[in-house]
């Protein structure tokens, strides 16, 4: 009796210790460059990145307890805003751009579409104060996380100290925004041998590598700098992209190249989310003229016939982790679900 | 070896001189904001940051200030500011007080910091990132802004537009306490509100008026 309860507890302890291990295998790729930021580990075991899990779902962080990090970076979207071109933020209020996706955030060293952040545990600041996005402020919120005895035990035990500062809130948020890691598309998992593309994917990535690579550049699909790639000026946003940081003339109408993966789940596309379609893109580039005047365009037209254009969107749809979009790790925390109505 | 240390500390203890450093506004410490600088215009917001403050004697010898960043508030509401308490050596009767006003690059560029860098002091930027080293708000009559007010913000961290200052002043040790003034008035003066009653970005405008406002620091 005593020989078998010993067996299931060693048994239980094997599993346990199988999972432990798969969870922290956590490899990226030999061809990605190394990042700009450490990965925490995406384990149940890691405790700042599940703090900062449960930070990004609740709806604590906004003015009207409405709105959480999740309203706009949705994990099935691959952490953008599917089918609304504009953030949409706090008493309904609408932003001024496109909600971008989070993931392979540590390779980037600047965040936001024109780059206003330059360090991803500031970034959460930036939509926190935003009037149209959470309209909250930093104190505000640590006040709230004070007030609330789930966080404060939640903070206990990662820290061992029930204060909340902004400090740890901030660092919690990134942890979690930096784990989340996505390398498991068919693009993937041909470059390490464990799959092959089709013809049709084939042609695609000719197209891709002749005339989308400069900027949208292999492994990551972005070079991470700021281009004007020639889209007519939106009347309503005027936007004028980076130059709003640098102040730079140069600067006006860039913003930051985003990176192609996951992009059947982060639609709309583009800084206003001009686009629902990736055709509709093609087309774009194809038209896109280089002369506007004084405004000097980065790129120039890229002219594919229709079929070289489904041929490109064959290959681009190879840059879909669906293992990514679907991890149950990333999702809106269970922990979350039993404490929404205490707080 | 024990009568040794003994004796180290009691000479160690008379030896230093201990000096108080405290900023204020004008020649009176006691001044606080909010506060009405004339019929026109008055102040509701002054804070600053003070980092790296030494007192250098010979070029080569320097006594550190114990933490790095002091916020410098003038709220009257905040309970006074942080004296920075030095323990000076015997030898430092005469020297320069250098401190550079605002966060240097390098602090910046590293993230989001604690204490006095918490950004719920309000001195760090949430549309862009990095800290606002110099923060003057109040109102004054007769500029064209909402409710007349100007707000200047002054920071920057990244070419072009750095605007830390390094603030280097004579120093002779005359007591227990040294105070670091800041000139309103001269500052006042030079500014010329109408024009530039908002500056909240980085910018050549923040540049110049972060140079004026080192023009402005004396030793009480």
């Amino acid at each position: 009796m005593l020989n078998k309860r010993l067996l299931w507890i060693l048994l239980s302890f094997g599993v346990f210790a199988f999972c432990l291990l798969k969870n922290n295998r956590f490899d990226i790729p030999d061809y990605i460059p190394r990042p700009t930021y450490p990965i925490p580990k995406n384990s149940s075991d890691n405790d700042t990145v599940q703090l900062g899990r449960l930070l990004f779902y609740d709806n604590l962080l906004s003015a009207d307890n409405r709105v959480s990090c999740a309203s706009c970076h949705n994990s099935y979207n691959a952490f953008a805003h599917t089918d609304h071109d504009l953030s949409h933020g706090v008493f309904d209020s609408i932003g001024n751009r496109n909600a971008p996706a989070l993931f392979n955030l540590a390779w980037q060293k600047e965040f936001m579409w024109d780059g206003a952040i330059h360090h991803i545990e500031a970034q959460v600041l930036a939509p926190l104060h935003s009037p149209k996005e959470m309209g909250s402020s930093i104190e505000e919120l640590i006040e709230k996380l004070n007030e609330s005895s789930f966080y404060r035990s939640e903070f206990f035990a990662v820290y061992g100290d029930s204060l909340i500062n902004s400090s740890r809130v901030l660092k919690a948020i990134a942890a979690f925004e930096l784990s989340l890691v996505s390398f498991g598309s068919k693009y993937d998992q041909v470059r390490q041998g464990n799959s092959e593309f089709t013809e049709q994917e084939k042609r695609g990535y000719a197209h891709f590598q002749k005339h989308c690579n400069q900027c949208h550049t292999e492994p990551l699909f972005s070079d991470f700098q700021y281009k004007d790639n020639g889209l007519s000026i939106d009347p309503s946003l005027q936007d004028l992209g980076r130059y709003l940081i640098t102040g730079d003339a140069q600067d006006k109408y860039r913003f930051k190249v985003p990176s192609l993966r996951n992009l059947s789940y982060t639609f709309p596309y583009m800084h206003d989310g001009r686009f629902d379609k990736l055709r509709q893109v093609l087309e774009h580039y194809e038209m896109i003229e280089s002369n506007h005047g004084t405004r000097r365009v980065d790129i120039k037209s890229i002219p594919l016939a229709f079929n070289e254009q489904s041929d490109l969107i064959a290959f681009l749809l190879t840059l879909n982790d669906k293992s990514f979009v679907f991890n149950p790790a990333f999702s809106f925390p269970e922990k979350l679900k039993e404490t929404l109505l205490k707080h | 070896m024990f009568r040794l240390l003994l004796l180290f500390l009691f000479f160690s203890s008379i030896c230093h001189g201990q000096v108080a450093i405290k900023f204020g506004l004008f020649k009176d410490s006691l001044i606080h904001v909010p506060v009405k600088l004339n019929s026109n215009d008055s102040l509701t917001v002054f804070r600053f940051y003070v980092s790296d403050l030494r007192i250098t004697k010979d070029r080569n010898k320097s006594w550190k200030a114990p933490k790095k960043h002091y916020l410098i508030d003038f709220d009257r509401e905040t309970n006074g500011q942080d004296v920075i308490k030095l323990e000076l050596p015997h030898d430092f009767k005469t020297g320069q007080i250098e401190f550079v006003l605002g966060i240097d690059s390098k602090t910046s560029a590293e993230g989001i910091g604690e204490g006095a860098l918490d950004p719920v002091n309000g001195m760090y930027w949430t549309w862009q990132s990095g800290y606002i080293n110099f923060k003057m708000e109040g109102v004054s009559k007769n500029i064209p802004s909402r409710k007349n007010r100007f707000q200047l913000h002054l920071g920057g961290f990244r070419k072009p537009y750095i605007s830390a200052q390094k603030v280097d002043l004579n120093y002779i040790h005359k007591g227990t306490s040294a105070m670091i003034c800041f000139d309103l008035s001269v500052f006042m003066n030079a500014l010329d509100l109408y024009t530039q009653h908002t500056i909240m970005s980085p910018s050549k405008e923040a540049v110049a008026l972060s140079k004026l406002a080192k023009s402005c620091f004396y030793v009480e």
